[in-house]
């Protein structure tokens, strides 16, 4: 499988080719453009169970796209994600990472996606009840609005929830208000997330929510 | 008419040259800033022909579509046009041929190109999508722009494009509305539900992001309108 990231870190997208036999996994309604004789095949979002949980309580989507190429010649598919942003792609080698609510695009097969609770607080703070997790060997592409930045963290960080993309398996979650009460409310942060522990961290420059809120006023 | 593509391909902007005389159709409130010496004349599509009637009777068939005619008077004017949404922009030149494009990606052309809105081709089976065509036709520049980047298929047999991602095309495609692979169920439960599937000789313009997807991930965050 031939991949490459096109389009800038403002309008990313994957340009892949599928050689014969090959699969990959994609959020649905992922896909831009394909050549006509690559198959489609919708899958559960890991079970009838789990899959209902992700996309009621979880904010995912039901169902993953599967792509593969039943022919001997090479294809190519052209993946996207819904907002404007950074698209990257991590290697997994036998580890796990953990992704809020969107930020997942694609996978090859042999990652696997899971569910894990991410507790009530996590909802409190509109980010779903489950997270989403990738484990396994292979690729991983995941995006996000505006650019994306690493951060490596060793004890505390906080980070306004928006803007939360990804993080390592040591690192645990709360929720908190920014400041006091007066500049958590006046100081327009309101609650932000308290991460605890060691890894990798990934931030969004903007947030969703964000730019609803400065719509809103204008409509 | 000179075309100059800046900023992209975030912000791209179209810095377009014209000699005297020269006149540059676009759409409506594209224009960003122009010489003093440009003089504007706003008509429904076409500044020959077509009277207002034929004109009301699109807009009552919610396809009002005005343009405006930039003319160059006297001596040379520069015309700078920007688009609504964020994303890349590019031209293409139009040799006695026809380019079927996406109305909210049609930005100007030349004013000897000829725009028809008449094509139906999608508009029956697409309905329930707000994208109307245009076929420009004849020969000169367009200036076409996209939400994200535009990348440019070479279409040699078939190819299925997401109907939200189509830019433009050339007429000499046939398309035909379809599934994402083989399974009617899978397309849908895969998201996908209806495509494009262009077959034959010829380029399909995509943009790398699609506008209603944007919509859907913004639109719960949004407050309902106040009436």
């Amino acid at each position: 499988m031939k991949t490459e990231l096109k389009g800038g870190k403002a309008f990313s997208y994957i340009d892949i080719q599928l050689e014969p036999g090959e699969q990959i996994m994609t959020e649905s309604d992922a896909m831009s453009s394909m050549d006509a004789a690559l198959e489609l095949k919708a899958e559960f979002n890991g079970g009838l169970f789990k899959g209902l949980l992700r996309k009621f309580l979880g904010g995912e989507s039901l169902f993953l796209s599967r792509f593969s190429n039943p022919t001997s010649t090479p294809k190519n598919l052209i993946i996207t994600q819904g907002t404007p942003g950074e698209i990257r792609c991590i290697e997994l080698d036998n580890e796990t990472f953990y992704f809020q609510p969107g930020a997942f695009i694609a996978c090859e097969e042999t990652v696997t996606l899971g569910l894990k609770w991410a507790g009530f607080v996590s909802w409190i703070a509109r980010e779903g009840m489950f997270k989403l997790s990738v484990t396994g060997h292979g690729k991983v592409w995941f995006g996000a609005y505006g650019a994306l930045i690493d951060k490596e963290i060793d004890g505390e960080y906080i980070v306004d929830t928006s803007h939360l993309v990804s993080y390592g398996p040591d690192i645990q979650l709360k929720l908190q208000l920014a400041g006091g009460l007066f500049s958590s409310f006046f100081g327009g942060e309101g609650l932000v997330t308290r991460l605890e522990g060691k890894g990798k961290v990934v931030l969004q420059t903007r947030s969703l929510s964000g730019l609803a809120s400065w719509l809103n006023p204008k409509l | 008419m000179n075309i100059e593509f800046l900023h992209a391909p975030a912000n791209t902007v179209a810095k377009v040259s014209l000699k005297p005389g020269e006149i540059c159709t676009a759409e409506a409130g594209a224009m960003m800033a122009m010489s003093g010496n440009t003089q504007i004349t706003t008509t429904t599509y076409k500044k020959s022909g077509r009277g207002i009637l034929k004109g009301l009777k699109r807009m009552l068939a919610g396809e009002s579509f005005f343009v405006n005619h930039f003319e160059a008077k006297n001596k040379e004017a520069e015309l700078w046009l920007g688009a609504a949404i964020s994303g890349d922009m590019m031209q293409y030149q139009l040799d006695n041929e026809s380019l079927i494009v996406q109305g909210s990606s049609f930005l100007a052309c030349e004013h000897q190109v000829e725009i028809d809105l008449g094509w139906q081709g999608f508009k029956s089976l697409l309905s329930g999508e707000s994208i109307f065509w245009l076929n420009l036709k004849g020969s000169g520049k367009v200036i076409i722009n996209a939400f994200g980047a535009i990348y440019p298929i070479e279409v040699d047999g078939e190819y299925i494009v997401d109907s939200g991602h189509i830019v433009a095309f050339n007429e000499s495609l046939n398309f035909s509305i379809t599934k994402a692979g083989s399974s009617w169920i899978q397309s849908i439960l895969g998201g996908e539900g209806l495509v494009c599937k262009f077959n034959g000789q010829g380029t399909v313009w995509c943009q790398s992001h699609n506008p209603s997807s944007f919509g859907n991930h913004l639109t719960p965050e949004l407050k309902p309108i106040k009436k």
